[in-house]
């Protein structure tokens, strides 16, 4: 083994000993990047499901003013909602015009209150009947949200079948009448697309985009505690005084925080992995086919961008004065991840121009984005991987520069 | 080897405007232990990071026999001030680590930890994280880490400075020890009774000047005084300056928002040096 392996794999080692010996990291390094998604995909559907049939198991008090119709008012009862009924107040304009019973819905005394006005119009010579109505409700509470939602649910059915039976009477059929301009066949059919390839669109929406975050905020704390940490605590003199260079030092540091950060993200892709699996056995989202050199160009992304951002981030850390500077340099830097990751969402990527490549950040979301779509573009992978390369290099470079200042030896503890 | 150890041949070191040392000649010979003493920013720690080959100097050379002593720190074995433990290691793993950078097989510095920890008397702590020990407890244990890759210089940056008693007389022991065995050791301290009782050979160093140079016996000679701390005192007369080291300068919107958000400093409150 040459010495420069040694050194930088005895200080990488000893880097990340120490990192996961205090458990409050490892739970942050393990159990939330596993936990993530897996919470966001399965658990929150779950919970919201459940919330959702707690909801509609509600009985829900309403109030019904005006005009009584026993078709709607069975209706109603059929969805769970108890009527109350009451006369119309006369002190209102129209019957969207709250009056005094905004505070009983404020009060939450009923959920909703329904208001209906039968009128005879005549038109050509002939006597029509027709319908006013307005909901009363609080949009704030869910239980008058859904009270709402019944009602309107009950008098669209209601409505379309008074449509239906004026135009029967009138010796027309609803369907062509009123549909006639219709899809043949099965929707879903048409879409050439693949399962799999339509899992891919869904997922380049936002892996990169959590990739890149994960990347550049899980390396942020080791990156301090390895630079300006060791600065505070006065161990980096003793660190320099080993036979080893300031560059072996930066490349032992540098092992260590991207294993520590490729972990955290490996985790993360394990979980989401695992919530995708779980999603396509529900026949919800289907599993993205990649092609193996879609693959490796993905990992070699990551590889890349991993690099940079590390590199990136303990050289700003090295540059601090302070673990309190180092974090509030780092902190903000996220914005300068976080933007180009929404922005890159919206690029689309039908015709997109090679240059989009070649701009920081931008290339390799780009890039992670075109290769879950299992589009492999040579022209796009090499001004990707060139561009990518080369900012990968000036990170390094700078992290070299700060690595070798003479006034790191003295401690800033 | 005939030649000495370690030499430094017109060395200076400035920081910025700061001339932390001027045009040091030294030649370290094997087998001595050599106090380097001064007051507090003096020079000591700049002369010894020098040493240690993690600083360049600004001027001059220093080379290890014969070559550049930052191409030889594999020979050196440094105990700074600060003790630089890793408070999540134990007091083996904290050795093994360096032990390991210096391509020292565990075995090896296991048992040369072993031979040395009997005298600190730290034995039974070499299994314990370093997070609760003493001042004393970490500088042992930073020296045993000093110590087992066998260096041919030890260089101690005030050793038993905040030490109690019963440990800086351990760790003055294990010193004389280290000599009798024909270790060298450069030892920084501004406790002269101490370089006096530990060394054969004491630089003074003040104001980023060598004063002095060479045993005992040969200072009082020199300045023709009875005892060591007034040849100390005769041989640092002149004002010390003020300790800095900080290179790092405050920039003018820093200094500004200082001011803004502290207010200026009031001029009747500006003290000037000669007072």
């Amino acid at each position: 083994m040459s010495n420069t392996w040694r050194f930088i794999t005895t200080i990488a080692k000893k880097e990340i000993i120490e990192f996961v010996r205090d458990w409050r990291t490892l739970l942050a390094l393990v159990v939330i990047p596993l936990l993530i998604f897996p919470a966001l995909f399965i658990a929150l559907p779950l919970l919201l499901q459940s919330e959702a049939q707690e909801l509609d198991a509600l009985e829900l008090e309403i109030v019904w003013q005006g005009t009584i119709n026993g078709t709607l008012h069975d209706a109603f009862n059929d969805s769970g909602l108890i009527v109350f009924f009451e006369e119309m107040p006369t002190d209102i304009t129209n019957l969207s015009d709250t009056g005094g019973d905004a505070d009983r819905l404020r009060e939450k005394s009923t959920s909703a209150i329904f208001r209906l006005n039968q009128t005879e119009i005549v038109i050509l010579n002939e006597t029509r009947t027709e319908w006013k109505f307005s909901i009363l409700y609080l949009s704030t509470s869910e239980a008058s949200n859904e009270a709402r939602n019944r009602i309107i649910s009950d008098i669209s059915n209601w409505e379309s079948s008074v449509v239906n039976g004026t135009l029967v009477k009138a010796n027309l059929d609803p369907e062509s009448t009123l549909d006639p301009v219709r899809w043949d066949g099965d929707l879903s059919n048409t879409d050439v697309a693949t399962k799999g390839e339509q899992a891919g669109l869904i997922l380049s929406m936002f892996i990169p985009m959590v990739i890149a975050i994960w990347t550049a905020s899980s390396a942020i704390q080791p990156s301090i505690d390895m630079t300006a940490g060791e600065r505070e605590r006065g161990t980096l003199e003793a660190l320099l005084c080993l036979p080893c260079s300031r560059m072996q030092l930066l490349a032992g540091k540098w092992l260590a925080v991207a294993s520590i950060t490729s972990a955290g993200v490996a985790l993360q892709i394990g979980g989401l992995l695992f919530a995708i699996a779980f999603l396509a056995s529900a026949s919800v989202l289907g599993i993205p086919t990649l092609s193996i050199t879609s693959i490796l160009l993905l990992l070699s992304a990551i590889v890349i961008f991993t690099i940079m951002v590390v590199a990136f981030e303990l050289a700003l850390a090295m540059k601090a004065h302070s673990v309190k500077e180092a974090g509030s340099l780092l902190g903000p830097a996220i914005i300068f991840i976080i933007f180009p990751a929404l922005f890159t969402q919206v690029i689309n990527l039908d015709g997109v121009e090679s240059w989009w490549f070649a701009i920081p950040l931008v290339n390799i979301l780009l890039a992670m984005r075109e290769l879950l779509l299992d589009r492999v573009i040579s022209e796009h992978v090499l001004v990707w991987l060139i561009s990518s390369l080369f900012y990968a290099g000036i990170a390094a470079w700078y992290a070299a520069k700060q690595f070798k200042r003479e006034d790191l030896v003295a401690s800033i503890s | 080897m005939s030649g000495p150890l370690l030499t430094l041949d017109g060395v200076a070191k400035s920081f910025g405007e700061i001339d932390a040392l001027t045009l040091v000649d030294l030649e370290i010979n094997s087998g001595q232990v050599i106090g380097l003493v001064g007051g507090n920013g003096a020079g000591k720690t700049t002369l010894l990071r020098l040493m240690a080959g993690v600083m360049e100097p600004t001027k001059g050379s220093i080379l290890f026999e014969s070559k550049p002593v930052s191409s030889m720190r594999q020979k050196l074995g440094v105990v700074p001030e600060s003790t630089g433990l890793y408070s999540r290691l134990t007091a083996w793993e904290n050795i093994r680590y360096h032990s390991r950078m210096y391509g020292v097989p565990d075995e090896v510095a296991w048992n040369r930890v072993l031979h040395f920890a009997k005298r600190l008397e730290i034995t039974d702590a070499l299994s314990r994280h370093t997070k609760g020990f003493s001042r004393g407890m970490r500088q042992k244990t930073a020296l045993l880490r000093a110590l087992a890759h066998g260096p041919d210089i030890l260089l101690l940056d005030e050793p038993t400075a905040g030490l109690d008693v019963t440990s800086a007389r351990t760790v003055r022991t294990l010193v004389g020890q280290l000599r009798d065995e024909g270790g060298t050791v450069i030892y920084s301290t501004h406790h002269l009774a101490e370089a006096q009782q530990v060394c054969d050979r004491i630089i003074i160093v003040h104001n980023g000047t060598i004063r002095a140079d060479g045993s005992p016996s040969q200072l009082l000679e020199l300045t023709q005084m009875d005892n060591l701390e007034d040849a100390y005192v005769s041989l640092t007369s002149d004002k010390a300056r003020a300790r800095n080291e900080d290179t790092s300068k405050e920039g003018k919107l820093a200094k500004w928002w200082r001011r803004f958000l502290t207010g200026s400093t009031p001029n009747s409150m500006e003290v000037s040096e000669d007072e």
